[in-house]
C-alpha cells in the first residue's frame, strides 16, 4: 500500500509505463512482432512462427500476472476485463471490424505505432483516424451505437466473467497448465526454435505486459485516495488497474494534445505507454540505420489505411481492447471476453485476406 | 536474370505483396519467373518464409535505393 499522495505517484507510473513500453517498441521493430503478420503468415503461407511467438507473449503474461497475483501483489479482477458483464456482441463485432482494419492499415495499434516510429507516414494517418474514431466511439456518434445496439446484447457472470471464476478454478493452477500447454506448443515447433527472436519478441512482449499490471496495480495503486475516500488506481484513464493496450491512449493522446491548456488533464499511463512504443522503435530505427520515411502509394493505398484505421478504433474501443489490450493483457486476466476479441480479431483479419486476396489482379 | 512476369509491390505493405505474389503465381506456369519490386522492409523475410513454405525457389533478392528486387520461380 502507497503511503505517498496520488498526485507524487504519478511521475512513476507514467515513467513506468514508458520505460516497458519503450523496450517492446524496441524489441517489436526487431523481432517484427506483428500480430496481423501472424495471422497473414499462417493463412497465406501456412507458417505459425509469428503467431507462436503471439501466444508466448500471452502465455508469457499470463504465468506472470497470475504469479504477482498469488504474490498477494495485484488483484486482476480490478481491472475492465474480467467484470460481471459479458457483452458478447460488442466483442463478436468489435473483434472482427478490429481484424479488418488491422489487415486493411498495415498492422494493429501497437504495430502502427512501432512503423510511426520507424518513419512510416500511413502509420501516422492512421494513428489520427484510429484515435478520432477511437474517441467517437468513446464518446460520439459511434458510442450512441455501441451503448445502444451493441452493449444491450450482454449476459451478467454475478462472480464475474474470468475462467476461474465461472469454472470455480484455483487461477494459478489454471493459469499453469493453460501457460505450460501454449509454451509447449510454441516450440514444438523446429521453426520457431530455429530463431531467437521469435523467443525474444513472445518473452519480452509478454513480461512487459505483466510488468505493466505491476506499475499500474502496486506502484500506482492507492488503498483510499485522500481526495475522494476511495480506492485509486493512478494517472489511468478507466480509474481501474491497467496493463498495455492501445486504442484509447491514441484516443486519450490526440485529445490531451487538443486540451493542452486544459491543465486539469495529465499524461496517463496509455498516454506514457503509447509515445513510449513510439520512441522505443524510432531509437532501434535509427542506432540500425533502418528509419525510412514511407508514404502512400495511390488513392487506394490511401483509403485502405483510412478505413483500417476507423475500424480499429471502432472496434478497439466497442471489444474493450486490441491485439494486445485484448489478446495478451485481457487474455493474462483469462476474461472469457478477451479470449472471444482474440479469436474474433483472427477472424476478421484472416477473412479479409482472403478478400484481398481474391480481389488481387 | 529473364523472367516472365513483373509484380510491382513498391508502397505496399503486408500483408499485400504476399498476397499479390501469390495471386501472380498461380497464374503462371512451373519453371516461369516472377519478378517482384518491393519497398516495405519486411518483405525479405516475408519471401524467404513464403519460398519455404510453398516451395516456390526464390533465386535471388536484392537490395538497392530502399527498393527490393526478388526473383522467384514458379514450383
Amino acid at each position: 500500500m502507497n503511503e505517498a499522495s496520488p498526485a507524487q505517484l504519478v511521475p512513476y507510473v507514467t515513467g513506468g509505463a514508458f520505460v516497458l513500453a519503450f523496450i517492446f517498441g524496441a524489441v517489436g521493430n526487431k523481432t517484427n512482432f506483428c500480430t496481423m503478420g501472424a495471422v497473414s503468415d499462417w493463412v497465406n503461407m501456412g507458417d505459425t512462427s509469428r503467431m507462436r511467438m503471439w501466444l508466448l507473449a500471452i502465455a508469457v503474461a499470463l504465468l506472470g500476472s497470475s504469479a504477482l497475483e498469488a504474490a498477494g501483489l495485484i488483484d486482476l479482477s480490478k481491472s475492465i476485463y474480467p467484470g460481471p458483464s459479458f457483452t458478447w456482441l460488442s466483442y463478436l463485432v468489435g473483434g472482427f471490424l478490429f481484424g479488418v482494419g488491422m489487415t486493411l492499415g498495415s498492422g494493429c495499434g501497437s504495430k502502427t505505432l512501432i512503423r510511426v516510429g520507424a518513419g512510416n507516414l500511413k502509420s501516422l494517418i492512421v494513428y489520427v483516424f484510429l484515435g478520432i474514431a477511437a474517441y467517437m466511439t468513446l464518446r460520439g456518434l459511434f458510442g450512441a451505437f455501441r451503448v445502444g445496439v451493441l452493449e444491450r446484447a450482454a449476459i451478467t457472470f454475478p462472480h464475474g466473467q474470468d475462467l476461474p471464476a465461472l469454472f470455480g478454478l484455483n487461477r494459478l493452477v489454471l493459469a499453469s497448465i493453460l501457460g505450460a500447454a501454449i509454451i509447449a506448443w510454441v516450440y514444438s515447433s523446429k521453426a520457431f526454435r530455429s530463431s531467437f527472436d521469435y523467443t525474444l519478441g513472445g518473452v519480452v512482449t509478454g513480461l512487459v505486459v505483466a510488468g505493466g499490471w505491476y506499475v499500474s496495480g502496486v506502484i500506482g495503486h492507492v488503498a483510499e485516495d485522500p481526495n475522494t475516500l476511495q480506492e485509486a488506481f493512478v494517472a489511468t484513464n478507466t480509474g481501474r488497474m491497467e496493463s498495455f493496450s492501445f486504442v484509447s491512449p491514441m484516443a486519450y493522446t490526440l485529445e490531451y494534445l487538443m486540451f493542452w491548456t486544459d491543465k486539469s488533464r495529465i499524461v496517463t499511463y496509455g498516454i506514457a505507454s503509447a509515445l513510449g512504443v513510439i520512441a522505443g522503435s524510432a531509437a532501434y530505427a535509427l542506432a540500425t540505420r533502418s528509419f525510412r520515411w514511407e508514404g502512400f502509394r495511390d488513392a487506394e493505398d490511401t483509403a485502405n489505411h483510412v478505413a483500417g484505421g476507423v475500424l480499429m478504433g471502432f472496434g478497439g474501443i466497442t471489444a474493450l481492447g486490441c491485439t494486445i489490450g485484448q489478446a495478451i493483457t485481457g487474455f493474462s486476466t483469462l476474461a472469457l471476453g478477451s479470449i472471444v476479441t482474440f479469436a474474433a480479431i483472427v477472424a476478421g483479419s484472416a477473412a479479409t485476406m482472403k478478400y484481398q486476396y481474391w480481389r488481387a489482379g | 536474370m529473364n523472367f516472365d512476369k513483373e509484380l510491382d509491390a513498391r508502397g505496399l505493405n503486408c500483408p499485400l505483396p504476399i498476397l499479390r505474389a501469390k495471386k501472380a503465381l498461380n497464374d503462371m506456369q512451373s519453371g516461369q519467373v516472377l519478378k517482384i519490386v518491393a519497398t516495405d522492409p519486411g518483405s525479405i523475410k516475408d519471401f524467404q518464409t513464403f519460398s519455404r513454405q510453398t516451395g516456390n525457389e526464390l533465386l535471388s533478392h536484392a537490395a538497392a535505393q530502399k527498393e527490393f528486387t526478388f526473383f522467384m520461380k514458379r514450383k
